[in-house]
């Protein structure tokens, strides 16, 4: 101790010993204190990865709350589509989005094993609880089409059934920052 | 021969002192860039309610026996024995406890909204919310001609009767309106949905209106406000009118009809 304060160091030894006290009780306490606020709440969520939601609190936070639901119009021109699968209905019930354009689909399931599958093709994207499913996606044409559950999910399956609606694209209704388009904004 | 004193270690512990500040102004960043991201004050909450196990069993711990005693505060619109004199009055007997649980945290987090039960729940603390779910849910459903309940309603005609029961047990698969009864029962029950088998019909058209016009939004994942805004205005009063007449009940038990 002698040999590292006393002749080569102007600050003395209490000092050193003071900084090195103080900067491990800050850290000691920034540790429980993260926890306890659950400020690292995103950090283990990004660390769980960013395909990963909690099935049971798709409603409170994140990215399935309600009002993120349905289309969202990206600068690129391309949309993005959020939806979740529950038993035994698709959220949003009419999904609005424009003809020819790319279509990134994001869907989670708030319960069972479901699947989306596109009617009177065999198209089908499996979606579970816990993950968010993705799909490219891309609709040439305007029209309406039918989407369904093809995975069993339980009494009300056969009933679980939803609606792409495809407008031109010069019909596609210009959403303002944070809105999100469903059927009813058309 | 005398050593020329080298500062080094003077500026090394200015460095550790610099050290300190940086550290802890990054930290105090890093913590409000996170909790910033934590909570998003323009989301749209539905409920605070998860239905995680733990919830679950939380608040199916109710004591029964003590919610008896709170539900003296009740009986002046809810009824004496959970059966209510008034249409708009939701009847409690026999309600699913989870139920009338999630309805009473979200009355007094004001996430439904309904003149009186906001200011009433507001006063109940967590406990009292879960034996009073307790004790509602233990009552039984017989009926008794001595009191003024006006469940149940007189029949519908043949035609109400036919599409409600429809919906009720196939739903719709063309509009994809799932069945009501893989929901609220018989057939299956969700967490959160009550049985509707010997609810008020004023009420239920009351409830089923308010979803379709999201005046009610609390909801979790808006399965009913998606539903209620496919129905039709005769299907919301065919179905009311099904289930405020019993005939929900499962077939085999035997309602005495008014
Ligand atoms: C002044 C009359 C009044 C009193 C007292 C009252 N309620 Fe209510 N309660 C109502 C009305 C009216 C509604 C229907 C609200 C609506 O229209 O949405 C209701 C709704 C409810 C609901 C929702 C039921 C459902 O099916 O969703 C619950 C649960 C409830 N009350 C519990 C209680 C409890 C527990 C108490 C006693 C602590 C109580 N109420 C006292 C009038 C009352
Ligand atoms: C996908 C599941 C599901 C289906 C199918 C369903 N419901 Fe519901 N319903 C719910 C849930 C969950 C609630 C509770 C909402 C809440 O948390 O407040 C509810 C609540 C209700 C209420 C309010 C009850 C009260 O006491 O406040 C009515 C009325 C109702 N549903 C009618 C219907 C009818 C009629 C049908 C059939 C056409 C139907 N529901 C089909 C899930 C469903
Ligand atoms: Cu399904």
């Amino acid at each position: 101790m002698a040999f590292r304060g006393g002749r080569y160091n102007h600050a003395p030894v209490k000092w050193r010993k003071l900084r090195t006290f103080l900067l491990t009780v800050l850290i000691l306490l920034l540790i429980p204190a993260t926890r306890f606020y659950q400020i690292d709440e995103p950090l283990l969520r990004w660390l769980r990865g960013k395909h990963q939601v909690d099935p049971l609190a798709l409603h409170v936070s994140g990215e399935f709350v309600e009002n993120n639901l349905g289309t969202e119009q990206n600068a690129d021109g391309s949309v993005t589509v959020r939806m979740i699968a529950q038993q035994y209905l698709f959220i949003p019930h009419c999904i609005l989005v424009p003809a020819g354009v790319p279509v990134h689909l994001r869907i989670t399931s708030a319960d069972a094993v479901h699947s989306l599958a596109f009617m009177s093709t065999d198209y089908n994207v499996k979606v579970s609880p816990g993950s968010i499913s993705e799909a490219e996606l891309q609709f040439p044409k305007a029209g309406e089409y039918k989407t369904a559950c093809r995975e069993f999910c339980g009494a009300g399956h056969y009933a679980m059934r939803s609606e792409v609606r495809v407008v031109p694209r010069d019909q596609f209704p210009a959403l303002r920052d944070g809105e999100r388009g469903n059927c009813a904004a058309q | 021969m005398p050593r020329s004193r080298p500062n080094y270690a003077f500026s090394r512990a200015r460095w550790s002192a610099a050290q300190l500040v940086v550290l802890t102004l990054l930290a105090l960043a890093v913590t409000a860039l996170f909790v910033r991201a934590a909570d998003n004050p323009s989301d749209h909450v539905p409920s605070f309610v998860e239905w995680t196990p733990e919830t679950i069993a939380q608040a199916s711990s109710g004591d029964p026996f003590r919610g008896m005693l709170l539900a003296r505060h009740c009986e002046h619109c809810h009824g004496t024995e959970g059966f209510s004199d008034k249409g708009s009055t939701p009847n409690l007997a026999a309600m699913d406890r989870l139920a009338l649980w999630k309805e009473l945290e979200d009355f007094r987090a004001h996430k439904r909204v309904a003149f009186p039960m906001n200011p009433i729940a507001e006063d109940l603390s967590h406990k009292d919310m879960v034996d009073l779910a307790a004790y509602y849910a233990k009552l039984p459903i017989f009926y008794d001609p001595e009191d003024k309940r006006v469940f149940p309603r007189p029949l519908p005609g043949l035609a109400q009767k036919n599409m409600a029961w429809r919906l009720v047990t196939f739903g719709d698969g063309e509009r994809g309106i799932p069945p009501c009864q893989a929901c609220h029962g018989p057939i299956a029950y969700r967490p959160g949905a009550p049985s509707l088998m010997t609810q008020n019909s004023d009420y239920l058209l009351a409830q089923l209106e308010a979803f379709a016009h999201r005046t009610r939004a609390n909801d979790i994942n808006e399965p009913m406000r998606t539903i209620a805004d496919l129905l039709t205005d005769e299907e919301r009063l065919a179905l009311a009118a099904y289930y405020g007449s019993g005939l929900g009940m499962q077939p085999g038990s035997s309602w005495p009809s008014k």
